[in-house]
Order: C-alpha cells, then structure tokens, then sequence
C-alpha cells in the first residue's frame, strides 16, 4: 500500500514537471486553463494546450499501452523475454507502413493503422512459424523474432531505396515522435485504449490460471488457444493503433513488465496494472527528456531516442540481475538420415564452380543475354564482386556455425550481437565529424566499430561468466539501442541518409580489388583458424560442463570462440557492409546434407555459404537490370524464404 | 626533274603542317575546371553520359541529348523539367550505375556529382570522368550551379546557349517580379518554403537552399533566416515557424496530410495560417542545376499569386 502511494505521488510529480518544460506560462494559467478549458489567443497558451497537454496524455497512453503489451505477451508465453519489438512486430509494422507509402502515399491518412496492424500481425505469425508454438518459453522465440526483424529490415530498406522519395515522410515517424498539433491524435486512440483496460479487468483470472501450467489450466476448463488468440489479437491492435500514432518506441514493452515483477507484483491483473503504470511513466520521463533537449538545442529530438537513452541501460541492468530463461532446447539442428560423403563433397563443389563460371560469363549486351569470358574491361569489375560475395558468404557462414554451436541454438547468428550496427554508427559518427561521405570512409573505421561493440559486450558478460542467453539478450539489446541512434540520424532526412541506407543493404558494387585481397586473406585465415579450432568447438558444443571435464578451460574457450565469429562478421561487414541470414541458412543446409561433425559442419557451410550469396549478388544483379539489388538484401530475402520453407517442410515430415 | 619532284614534296610538307596547324586552331584543346581540378579534352566530347540528376537537366537545357541518364522513371516523376529525350538510356541507380552497360555504351565523357566522387577511378577505365559538386555547406550552391552550367558549357562547346540561357532566365525573373509586384501593391512579402515531414515537423529551406536563392532573384527576403547548410534544409519543429509574424509559407507537394493538419488548433493559430498567407507550390525538384532556379521561380510565383488572392 506504501509503494502504492509513493508511485502515485512520483507519478504525479512527474507528470506536473513534465508540462513545465520550456513553457513560461505561471501556474495559475495553467491551471485555469486546464480546469475551464478556455484558451487565450496567446500562442504560449494555444502551444501549451494543444500541444504539451495532449503530448502528455498521449504519452501516458502510449506508455501504458506498451507496458500492457509487453506483460499480455509476457504472462502468455511465460517467456519474460518477449515484448511487441522481440516479436517482430514493430519491424512488421514498420514495413507494413512503408509498404502502403509506396504502393498507395493517398492512403496513408486513412490507412495507415490497417497496414501497421497487418505487417504486425504477418511479423508474429512468421515468428511462431519459425520457432513452433510450444516453443515460445524459450530463448528461441527471440531469436526467430530477430530473424524476422532482419527479413523485414531488409525489404524496408530495398523498398526505400528504389523509392528515396516516397519513403522520406517516414523516417520521423520511425524515430518515435510523440510531438501533438492538437487534439486529434489522442481522440483518435484513445477509443483503442478501451480494449486495453478490458483487458486488464478480465484477463487476470485466466492469467492466473495459465500460471500453473498450461495442461493444469485447460484441466480447469481454460481454452489456452482461444486466449492465447484472443489476447495476442487485442494486444496487436492496440499496439498497432498507437504505433501508428507514435512511431516505433522500443524497450518500454520488455522493461516494464520485468520492473514490475521486480518490485513485487504477483498476481496477473497486478502485473498488468504495474507494468501499465511503469510504461506510462517511463514514457513520460523520456519524453520530458526529449523535450528538454528539444528545447536546449532546437533540434528535433525524437522520444524514441531518448527512451533507448533509459530503456538500453535499464535492459542491460535487468539482464545482469539475472532477466534470464533457460532454453530448453540444446543444439537442435534437423539431421537427415543419410551421411555426408565423398560424392556429396565434389557435387557441392561441382556447383559452386558452375555458378562461379555462370556469373562471370554472363553478359547483357544491347538487351540480349550472352556467354563469354569477360574481357579486359569487365573482369577487374566482376571478380572483385565475385570474390566479395563468395568470401563474405563463406564467412558468414563459418560465422554462423560457430555461434550456434556456441549459445546452442539453431538461430544464433553473430549479426544479433550488435556487430553491424556498431559498424553503422562508427561509419555515421565518423563522417559527421569529418564531414566525409561514408562511401569515403572505407573498411576500417567500420571494423572498429563492431569490434568495440565486441569489447563492451565482453566486458558487460564477464558478470555472468558469459553464460550463452545473457551474452545474446545483452548483444540484442545494445543492437536495438544502437539501432535507434541510427533512426535518429536517418530522421534528418538529408541525402546522406541514403549513404547509411546504402550501406546497410550490403551491397559488392563498391568493393575494390584491393579490398577483394583483403577479404580472401582475412576470411582464409580467420576459416582455417577455426577448422583448426574444431575440437573445442564440439566439446562447447555438447556443454560448458562437459568441455570443462575434457581438460578444456570453457571460459576462455567461449571467448575466444566469440570473438573469432565476432571477427569474421566484422571483417564482411566492414567490407561489404551487414548482410544477413547466410549464417543461418548455410549451417542449417550442411546439417540437411548430413554434416554431423563440426569440422564438416564448418567446410560444407563454408562451401554452401559462399555459394549462397554468390547466387543471391547475381540475381540481384540480373532481376531488375540495369538497377540491382544489393547483394545483402537479396540474400535476406532469398534466404527468409528458403528458411520458413524448410522449417515447414521439416514440420510437415514429424 | 627530280629536284622538281622534291621541291614540290617540301611544299607538300609545307602545306600539311600549315593545315595540322590550322587545325590545331580549330580542334584547340578544351580546358576545364572540375571538382577534382583541371582536365584538357583534346576535342569536344559528343556522346554525353551523365550519372546525377542535376547534370542531366543541365546537359538537356545546352540542348544536347544525353545517351545514358540514371533513374529513368524517377526522374519523370520527381524532377520532371527539363523532358528526358527518347534517345537517353537508362543507366541504374545514382549511386550504383551499371559500369558494364555504361561501358558499351561507349561515352566520350562521363558527368558525375558527389554521390560517385569514391567510384572515379573505376569510371575513368571507361572515359573521362568530369565531377561537379554542386552542393556543398562552404560555397554559394546557386553561385556554383551557374559556374557548373558555364564549365559544362564549355567543355560541350555551347557557350553561347548557355549564355543566352541565363539571359532568358534572367529575363524570367524580372517577369516574374513584375507580375508579383502587380499582385502586391503595397511591397512583396517576406516568404519561407518548406516541405512537411510530418504534420509537426517540416525541413525549412534556409540559406543555401535553391528555393531560398530563387526567392532572392525575385526580390524577396526570407521570413525566417536560417543558417547556411549542405543542402540548405534545416529540420524543425512546425512549433517554431511562429517566429513568423508577418509573412508568407510556402510548402512543397506532395504532402498528403492537408486534411489533418487543417484540424490542428496549433497551426490555425499560427500568424500565417490565420492571414492565410500560405499556400502549395506545385511539385518541383529543388536540389537541381542552373535552370532549375528558374522552374523554382515560376512555381513559387503561381503559388504566391494564389496568396496575393486569398
């Protein structure tokens, strides 16, 4: 009950500070406004109602939303986890939204809310689809929640690029803006908020019920998958309706409800009410924030900055005190009965060989598809693409098997530690400060920004002995935190925007030959260095405790282990920029082929890997000539499709 | 005989060094100026490839058809003025132009802007390559568009269009400017351009922006200066276009959300939305070349014209 009343007295502290904020008016205006709702003429007094009084219910609603989010999906799931950006949901909106500026910018007054809610809605479905529904306890749940976050990334950001103008009324709104012009906005959601606060009067019970288990509940006559529908479809309409609003706000909807666990909250309706509560206040803290530094340097400052400013300190804290699941998974990859051998080996490389020779025969010459060696024009062009493809496949790949072998999960993969996105922001830092373009700024300054998000997560996880699941949640943590940076800066929308842009979607086109020669020699080593290592790996592999009982010191074996995927990641990404899933769909072929070993596992990825992208550079050369894609987008693409088409196939087989 | 035959040679000799000297004079060198600092062509360049969107309107306007142009169709859509040729092929994206395609396409010259500035080398295996960087936070953008158009001018031997043209432009302006003056008798009024980037925040078009110089070329101040930058654009709160008490906002389409931001009580109350001293200018590329200031012009004064009549 006292904890009670100091949270209601702080929050209306805060709430009473928070309309102060770079207002001049006295009090008793204010206050006189406010109770008779009568507005002078005066413009302090018009900006000060219509604009930080609904700006201060919109936070309160939104925040409370995210927090009521957050714990549904929470309590749901019994995975303390998840939150709507976990899910893929905010990333699926995202894209729903892009998608309708494009395809129809009229709509976007009327319906944007209906395509936010859609891609919400294909995002979670996506998610359960990866990772099964009885699946969603565990780590995996996030992680196929982050691979879906990739696939949509990546199609956002092809999107944007091949419409620059279209897309660039967005960017404030994927920085999370909470700034009002009236009432409207608060009219408009407030009606939505309704199916919130049934929510919190009536999903207690069977809440609470759940909480047993979910054969005890249906014993008691619970219909889990009815609730688990019904909930989960009110939480994403009212989430989508307030991101349609506000724009993408992380971190709220994962912090909230763990503080309100923290702080005692036991029962279901509890939990609800408390993290509501937090959320609301969170936000309102952050948004005070943003308009305090609004106001300091006539910037626009987006609240969704500086609620990753709270929220990613607040995360990492949470996880340190021990915000953990166990997964109940070990290393779970989908052998096949048949064993890798000899022939199997030489087909691989027979293919690999074949689209090698393919892609730098084929020509377009005056639109009419030809077969020749490239001359002495085209080959410095097209083998250091080549090479690029080839090599950053390989690595990933490599990269990929390493990771999962190491935080035994199947969808582990180094570019959720953060890697790219430090890379990003060492690039966007540093061409703000010497006022180059990034195109200038060359490979190094990107390696040594992920490797200091490397240096960080290490010194983050040496507090839990670097134990798999913290390591990961820390790196996807500083990643969204990161990644909210960079919507900062994309939200001024100036022509370097496209740079990052550009950059993101990994693209070889820019690849030199003296860069080609770095990334086979870096990437050769770094392989070999790993095959080399393949021993510890496979102890690691089976378990910290077993490794430790083979005489291997697991500790340094695990860092060491991580920091070489880390740095093979890095090396691509500071070439050829971030590019995803090939570490997840290469090892996961291999162990299709029947690659049980590690060392195998390691060589046929290898092979697989470079094969992969190097197919995916050329069609994203060949579809839209004489536009392309880039190599790293079109790899998304093409490997999210080929992994959900796998996965059911898998499913269809069990 | 034979003497007659060798003299007649040495006149022969004679006689063709005095023609390659001649035509030394008619195919003198040309000497430019870019970016990256002096370039000679030993003749006038023919077959034009231009990878930026603000080369091509400057090489259309000399009256000469590019053979490679980047972004067809978004060009048409987004900059419009000057219309593309039939003739001009379709390279690729502004940052990522097919270099094969380009290749066979033989140039004589390739134009690039920054966007290219890191690919010059692999370019110059395929011709010259001229850069301009128009937009940049350290010069007069509008003053650089116009030596840009002087120097492409130049190395494509149009002087003398490019003269007239920005004669004609010239004259356009005055034009314009009577026209305003008519419509405002008592004193043109100080104006800012924007483009929404949502119904509370817009980038406000301050110093070193094209729509900024085309206003000053018809007479008219800002009404509300703001510092130079790259691109001239400054984001902003819409909060803080109140500093405008008298004067007038233009704001560039497309912007789909007329509708709500009528609804708002905040901006209603703003000094030029109650005077209704604002209006829309028709969609118009506003990081071009040379001419662009002046298609600039005559979309901000049909929008201004609207006002003089609200």
């Amino acid at each position: 009950m006292k904890r009670l009343l100091f949270f209601t007295i702080a929050f209306v502290f805060v709430c009473f500070f928070s309309l102060q904020i770079d207002s001049e008016l006295p009090l008793g205006v204010l206050w006189y406004m406010f109770v008779n709702q009568e507005v002078g003429q005066d413009y302090a007094q018009i900006d000060w109602f219509f604009s930080r009084l609904p700006r201060l219910v919109m936070a309160l609603l939104v925040g409370a939303t995210m927090g009521l989010v957050g714990s549904v999906i929470q309590q749901l799931t019994r995975n303390p986890l998840l939150s709507p950006a976990t899910l893929g949901s905010s990333s699926g909106a995202w894209l729903g939204l892009i998608v309708l500026a494009v395809v129809w910018p009229e709509g976007q007054s009327q319906y944007q809310v209906f395509a936010a809610m859609l891609g919400a809605c294909l995002a979670l479905l996506l998610v359960i689809l990866i990772c099964g529904v009885r699946h969603l306890a565990g780590l995996t749940v996030v992680l196929s929640g982050m691979a879906v976050n990739l696939l949509f990334g990546a199609v956002a950001v092809a999107l944007i690029l091949m419409n620059e103008q279209y897309a660039k009324n967005l960017f404030i709104w994927g920085a999370g803006d909470l700034s009002q012009n009236g009432w409207e906005k608060v009219q408009w959601l407030w009606p939505h908020c309704l199916l919130a606060l049934l929510i919190l009067c009536f999903a207690g019970k069977p809440l609470n019920l759940l909480k047993m288990g979910q054969s005890a509940a249906s014993g008691r006559g619970l219909n889990v998958a009815a609730l688990f529908l019904i909930l989960m479809v009110a939480g994403l309409w009212i989430l989508s309706a307030a991101i349609t609003m506000v724009g993408i706000i992380g971190f709220l909807g994962l912090v909230a409800p763990n503080v309100a666990r923290l702080i005692g909250a036991r029962t279901a309706t509890n939990e609800l009410g408390y993290s509501a509560f937090l959320g609301a206040i969170l936000l309102v803290i952050a948004d005070s924030l943003a308009l305090a530094l609004n106001a300091l340097t006539f910037d626009v400052v987006p609240t969704g900055f500086t609620t990753a400013l709270l929220g990613a300190p607040l995360l990492v804290w949470l996880i340190r005190r021990g915000l953990n699941q166990q997964d109940k998974v070990t290393y779970l990859a989908r052998y096949s009965r048949n064993v890798f051998t000899g022939p199997k080996l030489f087909i691989v490389c027979a293919l690999l060989a074949t689209l090698v020779i393919c892609v730098l025969m084929t020509h377009i010459e005056e639109n009419q598809l030809s077969f020749h060696w490239p001359d002495d024009f085209t080959w410095p062009i097209r083998w250091p693409r080549s090479v690029a493809s080839l090599f950053a496949g390989a690595g990933m790949a490599v990269s990929g098997v390493i990771m999962q072998r190491l935080i035994h999960n199947p969808l582990a993969s180094p570019d959720l530690l953060g890697v790219s996105a430090g890379a990003v922001l060492a690039l966007v830092g540093t061409s703000v400060l010497l006022g180059w373009r990034i195109a200038e700024l060359g490979p190094f300054v990107a390696f040594v920004g992920s490797m200091s998000v490397l240096v960080l997560l290490l010194m983050l996880g040496k507090r839990f002995r670097f134990a798999p699941t913290p390591m990961i949640l820390t790196g996807v943590a500083l990643s969204a935190f990161i990644e909210t940076l960079i919507q900062g800066v994309l939200m001024k929308g100036t022509d370097d925007v496209y740079d990052i842009l550009r950059w993101l979607a990994g693209s070889t086109y820019r690849v030199t030959q003296d860069q080609a020669w770095l990334l086979i020699l870096g990437v050769t080593s770094l392989i070999i260095l790993s095959l080399m290592l393949h021993r510890w790996l496979t102890l690691m592999s089976m378990g910290q405790a077993v490794a430790s009982a083979r005489g291997v010191n697991a500790k340094r074996a695990f860092v060491l282990l991580l920091i070489l995927a880390v740095s093979l990641c890095s090396w691509v990404t500071a070439i050829v920029g971030p590019i995803a899933f090939v570490s997840i769909v290469a090892p996961h072929l291999a162990s299709l082929l029947g690659a049980r070993h590690v060392f195998t596992q390691l060589l046929l990825s290898a092979l697989l890997g470079a094969s992969f992208l190097q197919l995916a550079d050329w069609l994203g050369q060949m579809v839209i000539y004489p536009n392309q894609i880039a190599a790293g987008t079109m790899a998304a693409i093409i490997g999210g499709l080929c992994f959900i088409v796998l996965l059911l196939k898998n499913r269809g087989m069990t | 005989m034979l003497m007659l035959f060798f003299v007649s040679i040495k006149r022969l000799a004679v006689f063709g060094s005095l023609v390659f000297c001649l035509s030394q004079f008619v195919w003198a060198d040309v000497h430019i100026q870019d970016s990256f600092g002096e370039k000679v062509f030993a003749q006038t360049p023919v077959r034009i490839a231009v990878l930026s969107w603000e080369q091509v309107e400057n090489v259309i306007e000399l009256g000469i058809e590019p053979i490679a142009i980047p972004e067809r169709e978004a060009y048409q859509e987004w900059v419009a003025q000057p219309a593309l040729p039939a003739s001009s092929i379709d390279i690729g994206g502004r940052a990522e132009p097919n270099l094969e395609k380009l290749a066979q396409l033989k140039p004589d010259v390739i134009l690039i802007g920054a966007a290219l500035k890191d690919m010059r080398s692999k370019l110059e295996k395929i011709a010259p390559v001229v850069f301009f960087d128009t937009y940049r936070a350290d010069h007069n953008n509008q003053q650089e568009a116009d030596n840009v158009f002087l120097m492409l001018a130049k190395l494509l031997d149009k002087e003398v269009q490019a003269k007239a043209k920005l004669l004609a432009r010239q004259q356009v302006f005055e034009q314009l400017q009577l026209q305003l003056k008519e419509a405002f008798p008592l004193g043109l009024p100080k104006v800012t351009s924007l483009r929404f980037a949502s119904t509370t925040s817009a980038y406000i078009y301050g110093d070193n922006a094209m729509p900024q110089y085309a206003l000053e070329r018809l007479g008219i101040k800002s009404a509300m200066p703001l510092e130079s930058t790259q691109w001239g654009v400054t984001q902003r709160r819409l909060k803080s276009l109140r500093a405008i008490k008298e004067g007038v906002v233009l704001y560039f389409k497309p912007f789909h959300q007329q509708e709500k931001l009528a609804k708002s009580p905040l901006w209603r109350s703003m000094p030029f939305v109650k005077q209704s001293n604002v209006a829309a200018i028709a969609s118009t590329w506003t990081y071009g070349g040379a001419m662009s200031l002046q298609y600039l012009a005559q979309s901000m004064t049909q929008a201004l014209l609207l006002v003089s009549k609200q």
